[in-house]
């Protein structure tokens, strides 16, 4: 650490501890200034002072710096300030907050009411480092041994090095000797009261298995500080206590009180042995007062003994409870700040004793209101006990203690301290990952966990449907009851801004917020909404705004939903012939050059996204996409699968568009193949219909036979009409009836859009309901009931050109024929022509006859159809599929058929 | 270059309209007059080479070639501010520019004279386009030069260009006034022949019917031609908006025209336009005409009568029908809206359709010029099949017959090649268009794949249909 850094974080250690308005900056400007513009040496020492004035050593330091200053340059006056204080600063944190509590004020006590005592603060904690330091050092060194018990020594200053020395060895011994019973209790469950007794006894023949002294973990250590163990040094107390005046015995059982107070067995109030069973009696403890003792006293001694019961208990509970997770750590801190404002009032008490001020009655009125507080912050300490709560379940407890706590606001008052405390490190994390979406949360105690394996740039294609989903999810339960309902909030506020990063923007938190949890005030609520509506409109503006989702999911809307007509028109005249092959044979190559030429050329030249169009020959039908797509979902070995089809290109064809992170959220692989999906079944159709109009165009060829003639070929006209109809039926009912009004909905939603988890719901729910209604689900068979009718329809226009040849010839010889011979009409081309034509197509059927087997085949395979939506309609209404019925049957000229295969169904 | 079509306009009134629709598609493409593309146009959201090409200086050119036998249209045209639009090589007039005397037989043979220098211009136009899909051919049929020569480059077209649509938009005369035309039924006879024969699809402007909408409807009591052209534009580029601004369907003249058409012989489409308003209407809001509409409005109204391009004459068997219908909607549309009026019309029976086969209201939905104010939300074009179009051929065979009993002047038709040894040229072409009626009275009826021709000069015994061929030959 450079010294300009350490002096920087050691003044803003000491700003940060004295709550005072500087910055390291402003101290440091000051005493960089020149010296027409600097302050005095004692407007500069003011400063110093302020900042440090909770450190014990401060006015020595502040001396030493001022003879400095009026010497040498104050910059190196600065420097001597800062070392007295970076030994501080350089100790773990946990040691540092010791001293802290070693010195007086605690924004602890102002609230709680024990430090509502009406003694002045300062004056007493001077005088209980004279008096009186075997009580505060107890929790300080109860918490960490060594470094805790030297950091305090330290604070303490060095003039009292000697007798601090002294205090600290004495105050060792005691240590030990509990420490040792504690851990051979630990090792005989059940412990009982008995066992620890005797085990007191036992300590001179400690065991050599027992670890030694140091080596003893501390919770074990210091748990036994609170068994009400004989404590060396006690032995002033007398127990012939009946044998004094009662003067003297008040005085003499109000100092065993206070010892007892602080769970130093004395002789008059003994502790009774607890239930071996646990439970409720581990924590709690019964005293028996000793029978010499005046009744009037003992009566008021007994009134407030359960005062130590419930500190004592709470004690035990706080050691017990010591390093299971950065929330109870906290709380931890926090009772041990209410622990020491308790010995504060225990000196007060003391000292009016010494003043022989102190009488029974008037403990017992100070004690009071303690007594109500210390019992209700042992009742929720035991909640969480015996729930074994951690972590975010102990924030859920003190919170609902709070609210049922609301008629009593003393108590409410205490807990609400507490639970500020406790919350505090669950209120970093909160906001580290509100506000900058980072997890730092060693014990798993947040509320979202982050699966980092899922990560973005190592699956570029595949990656966003799971990562959405996987990369981080919510512990239900642990989640903080008062966080509950914000609980998807937080969870997404942070996934944003993980996205937003990885687009590679910073990301900036405009807003300095400031987390903490506060009832009341409910000021948590609106910094976690602030923070939302901050990362969703960033993520929605780099994903709207920055990568324009809309204008790709529209060009993914005009290729792969066929908007775009006149492309999909011109990239089949150019592919026809590459796609009419079988799949095997089609050069992927070629396909991709005609469709970098259509796209040249055709309007969608000025579409800034055309050139994420790529051709894609898949490997399977679109019944077989389609079934592996809804049972798998999204599962990766489904991709490649085995079985090549015999399939012609056009079957297998199909768009891809790729984008790029992160629109890829949106337009991921799976949302990609479900475009494919809807885009093969409309290309088919397309293709179909445009062969339909192939035959169309070089059937209008009829127009020139003579009228006699034509009508032979009218039963073929009109079958090709019935084809047009039902198959540009289909065709308009999927696109102007499903997709387009999907998508205006789609619209028109996406106007309103909050977040991006809108968005994608958003779109999942155009695809998909467009998926459906265009029957492209697999629990109908619908879809293979469309294919079936392309491929009749395919067939038939094969059929039709193959006879052209024929007719064209026999009809237009025939009317060369005709007005040449002047015989106008041979009254039969049929006898003259037709029959060889016939034969020549299949000796076995007339053309007449052939046509009228297609159209029966047509005819089935369209009313079955129609059939079997007219059934899923009444089973379901909520589709849409019966308009497409009614589409195609819109004149009633399927009717009769339909009721006729109905009836047949009804028969059998 | 997708689908590219190429428009012929023939003689006075095939100029006058196909002027008007060029006009219209510069101004809905925002090309000025000059063929600048304007700057405010520079979208590209829609197809302009479907009717243009772009020249070396990216001026816009239409595809288009003017044809007359006499020069005065064409020289207004040329004198107009929409002069250096046109490529000067693609206007042709005949050098002595006197015109075909509003003879078909003149007309006819002068298209046979000039037919080379005409394929001149229209081979090199065609050579011009990558993949052209086909031929609009803007003409009236009672004329001399739009009917005689239409029908004439109909014919070649036909056979040059075998795989080529043919679509033309006709104009039948007025039947309300007397014609200055005395062989006008003569003239529209000769041209249905061609029409039925060569053409596969033809789009039918009633002049009768464009004169009483704009009468009725526009309340315009003397309507000028400039008036009637500018219905007839509207007509024409509603009815190719669907190529020029794609969507997902019907976007080629192929797959606009097929659906309408079950049998090759019937393929005479009318037109319908709603809301009708004049030049002054759009200028002013507050006309009677202004409303709100919407789709199934805009859909009811196409079905009624009154707003058809076409006068039928009264039904009174009522027995004529849809064969086939696709509305063209423009505006803003709500797409939801689409099938909830199909229902509607369906369930009130709104339409009446051909029972021989399955037919419906196809609704293309389309997006439309941006650069064309207009004051209504939503307009729509419908072209219908409908059988009774065949009312007006038997009216056109009605002032034949009476014409022809008469041998009226059949001198001035003698005179030329094709009349020169017989009339059989007439006989056949009454034959044809009688043939044309019957077929479409037929289509009204369930046994339409059952019907069979009768000769006009059999009716009365429909059972002996050998004979057929020496009564038909004899009237030779």
């Amino acid at each position: 650490m450079s010294k300009g850094e350490l002096t920087r974080k050691v003044l803003s250690d000491l700003i940060s501890e004295s709550e005072t308005p500087y910055t390291p900056d402003s101290i440091l400007r000051e005493f960089r200034a020149t010296d027409d513009k600097r302050l005095s040496v004692d407007e500069l020492v003011g400063i110093l002072k302020t900042i440090s004035q909770k450190r014990p050593n401060c006015d020595e330091v502040a001396a030493e710096v001022k003879q400095v200053l009026k010497s040498k340059d104050p910059m190196y006056a600065l420097l001597v300030f800062v070392k007295r204080y970076s030994e501080d600063c350089l100790t773990p944190r946990s040691s540092l907050k010791n001293s802290e509590m070693a010195t007086v004020t605690t924004p602890l006590q102002t609230k709680s009411s024990i430090g509502a005592s009406s003694v002045p603060r300062t004056s007493l904690a001077e005088g209980s480092h004279d008096s009186l330091g075997l009580p505060t050092s107890t929790p300080v060194v109860n918490r960490k041994s060594d470094s805790g018990a030297n950091a305090a020594g330290r604070s303490q200053g060095n003039r009292e090095e000697d007798r601090e020395l002294g205090d600290l060895s004495l105050m060792r011994e005691r240590l030990l000797l509990g420490a040792s019973n504690r851990s051979l209790s630990t090792f005989r469950p059940p412990p009982t009261e008995k066992s620890l007794k005797s085990s007191s006894q036992k300590t001179l023949v400690n065991p050599p298995s027992a670890p030694p002294p140091t080596g003893v973990p501390e919770e074990s250590r210091t748990h036994s500080l609170w068994d009400f163990n004989d404590v060396d040094g006690n032995s002033a107390l007398d127990p012939e206590i009946a044998a004094l005046p009662i003067e003297s015995q008040q005085n003499e059982l109000l100092t065993q009180l206070l010892y007892c107070f602080t769970g130093i067995r004395v002789p008059c109030i003994v502790p009774i042995p607890p239930d071996p069973s646990g439970g409720l009696s581990s924590y709690k403890t019964e005293f028996a007062i000793h029978n010499q003792v005046d009744r009037s006293l003992a009566e008021l001694v007994r009134k407030i003994l359960p005062l130590a019961s419930y500190f004592v208990g709470i004690q035990r509970m706080v050691a017990d409870l010591d390093g299971q997770g950065q929330v109870i750590n906290a709380l931890n801190a926090a009772l041990t700040d209410v622990s020491h404002d308790f010995y504060l009032l225990l000196m007060q008490a003391e000292d009016e004793l010494e003043r022989n001020e102190l009488t029974m009655q008037k403990l017992v009125y100070y004690m009071q209101p303690t007594l109500w507080v210390m019992e209700e912050i042992w009742t929720t300490m035991f909640g969480l006990q015996q729930g074994e709560l951690r972590g975010a379940a102990v924030l859920t407890h003190l919170h609902g203690r709070i609210k049922r706590l609301e008629g009593d606001r003393e108590a409410q008052k205490v807990i609400i301290g507490l639970m500020g405390k406790a919350a505090e490190p669950y209120m970093r994390m909160l906001q580290l990952w509100i506000q900058k979406g980072v997890i730092v949360d060693r014990q798993q105690e947040f509320l979202v966990e982050d699966y980092e394996e899922v990560h973005c740039n190592q699956l570029p294609e595949h990656y966003s449907d799971g990562y959405w989903e996987k990369r981080y999810t919510l512990r239900r339960d642990h989640i903080p009851s008062f966080l509950e309902k914000y609980s998807d909030k937080i969870l997404r506020t942070g996934k944003y801004l993980n996205v937003v990063r990885q687009c590679g923007k910073r990301v900036m938190p405009t807003q300095q917020m400031h987390l903490e949890y506060d009832p009341t005030s409910e000021q948590h609520v609106s910094v976690i909404n602030e923070a939302y509506y901050f990362a969703a409109r960033m993520l929605l503006d780099v994903l709207l705004a920055e990568n324009d989702l809309m204008g790709h999911l529209q060009s993914v809307k005009r290729y792969l939903l066929l908007n775009q007509g006149d492309f999909t028109m011109q990239f089949m005249d150019a592919c026809e012939d590459e796609l009419s092959k079988n799949v095997d044979l089609v050069l992927p190559m070629t396909l991709e050059n005609l469709l970098g030429l259509t796209l040249r050329i055709s309007s969608a030249r000025d579409d800034p996204y055309k050139d994420h169009l790529h051709c894609e020959l898949l490997p399977y039908d679109l019944v077989t996409q389609m079934s592996k797509i809804i049972k798998e979902d999204n599962k990766e070995e489904y991709w490649q699968t085995q079985d090549r089809l015999d399939l012609s290109g056009l079957e297998c064809f199909a768009f891809s568009y790729e984008v790029k992170w992160p629109v890829s959220l949106v337009l991921n692989h799976l949302a990609i193949s479900k475009y494919q999906m809807l885009f093969r079944q409309l290309f088919y159709c397309k293709h179909v219909e445009r062969q339909l109009c192939k035959i169309w165009k070089e059937n209008s060829i009829a127009k020139k036979f003579s009228p006699q003639a034509a009508e032979l070929y009218r039963s073929a006209f009109t079958l090709r009409q019935r084809m047009m109809n039902a198959i540009q039926n289909l065709e308009y009912y999927m696109m102007i009836e499903i997709i387009e009004p999907n998508w205006h909905i789609f619209i028109e939603k996406m106007q309103a859009v909050e977040n991006v988890d809108n968005v994608l719901q958003l779109h999942q729910d155009f695809i998909d309901s467009c998926l459906k209604n265009c029957m492209l689900s697999e629990s109908s068979h619908l879809n293979r009931a469309i294919f079936k009718l392309c491929k009749i329809c395919l067939k038939f226009c094969d059929f039709i050109q193959r006879s052209q040849r024929f007719f064209l010839d026999a009809e237009l010889k025939s009317m060369v024929c005709d007005s040449s011979d002047d015989s106008s009409d041979e009254s039969d081309p049929e006898c003259l022509h037709r029959p060889q034509l016939e034969t020549s197509l299949d000796p076995a059927d007339t053309f007449s006859e052939r046509v009228k087997r297609f159209d029966l085949e047509f005819t089935g395979i369209l009313i079955s159809f129609l059939q079997k939506i007219n059934i899923m309609a009444k089973k379901n209404t909520a589709d849409r599929f019966i308009n497409l019925v009614h589409r195609i049957n819109y004149n009633g000229f399927y009717t009769d058929l339909m009721d006729k295969l109905c009836m047949k169904d009804a028969l059998g | 270059m997708p689908s590219e079509i190429i428009t012929l306009q023939l003689g006075q009134c095939g100029n006058q309209i196909g002027f008007e629709f060029w006009k219209r598609l510069c101004l809905e493409h925002g090309i000025s007059p000059s063929g600048v593309l304007e700057d405010f146009a520079t979208e590209g959201l829609d197809r302009k080479d479907v009717f243009f090409y772009q020249a070396d200086d990216d001026h816009y050119i239409p595809r288009a070639v003017l044809l007359d036998l006499e020069p005065r249209v064409i020289n207004t045209i040329m004198g107009s501010a929409y002069s250096k639009l046109y490529n000067a090589e693609n206007v042709y007039l005949s050098k002595h520019g006197g015109g075909a005397g509003n003879n078909w037989a003149s007309g006819y043979s002068q298209g046979d004279k000039l037919q080379e220098e005409v394929f001149d211009i229209i081979d090199r136009e065609a050579d011009g386009s990558d993949s052209l899909e086909g031929f609009i051919l803007c003409h009236s049929i009672a004329g001399g030069t739009g009917s005689g020569m239409g029908s004439f480059i109909m014919e070649r077209l036909a056979d040059r260009f075998p795989k080529k649509l043919i679509q033309t938009f006709s104009v039948f005369p007025n039947q309300d006034e007397i014609s200055d035309v005395v062989v006008q039924p003569y003239n529209s006879l000769l041209t249905l022949r061609r029409l039925t024969s060569a053409a596969d699809s033809v789009v039918v402007l009633d002049n009768t019917a464009l004169n009483r909408i704009a009468c009725d409807r526009l309340h315009i009591q003397n309507p000028s031609f400039s008036q009637i052209n500018n219905l007839v534009s509207t007509i024409m580029s509603v009815s190719t908006t669907t190529l020029r601004y794609p969507s997902y369907m019907n976007n080629n003249l192929i797959g606009l025209m097929a659906p309408l058409i079950p049998t090759p012989q019937l393929h005479f489409l009318m037109t319908g336009y709603t809301p009708l308003t004049s030049d002054s209407d759009v200028n002013s809001l507050q006309t009677v005409n202004v409303r709100k509409t919407t789709v199934l409005d805009v859909m009811r109204r196409l079905l009624q009568p009154k707003n058809m391009m076409v006068s039928t004459g009264p039904d009174k068997t009522n027995h004529h029908c849809y064969i086939s219908i696709l509305n063209i909607i423009q505006g803003e549309v709500d797409p939801t809206q689409v099938h909830k009026s199909l229902q509607r019309i369906r369930d009130r029976k709104m339409a009446q359709f051909i029972p021989w086969g399955p037919t419906s209201i196809q609704v293309a939905l389309s997006r439309s010029s941006p650069y064309v104010q207009s004051n209504h939300r939503v307009s729509g074009l419908m072209l219908a099949n409908h059988t009774s179009i065949c009312s007006l051929f038997e009216r056109a065979l009605n002032q034949y017959d009476k014409l022809r009993k008469r041998g009226a002047f059949l001198d001035q038709f003698k005179r030329e090649d094709i009349f020169k040894d017989d009339l059989n040229e007439l006989d056949e072409s009454r034959e044809t268009v009688d043939c044309l009626v019957q077929e479409y009275e037929a289509a009204t009826r369930a046994n339409y794949l059952e019907f069979s021709v009768k000769r006009a000069s059999e009716q009365e015994d429909p059972r002996t249909p050998d004979d057929a061929k020496s009564v038909a030959g004899g009237s030779g």
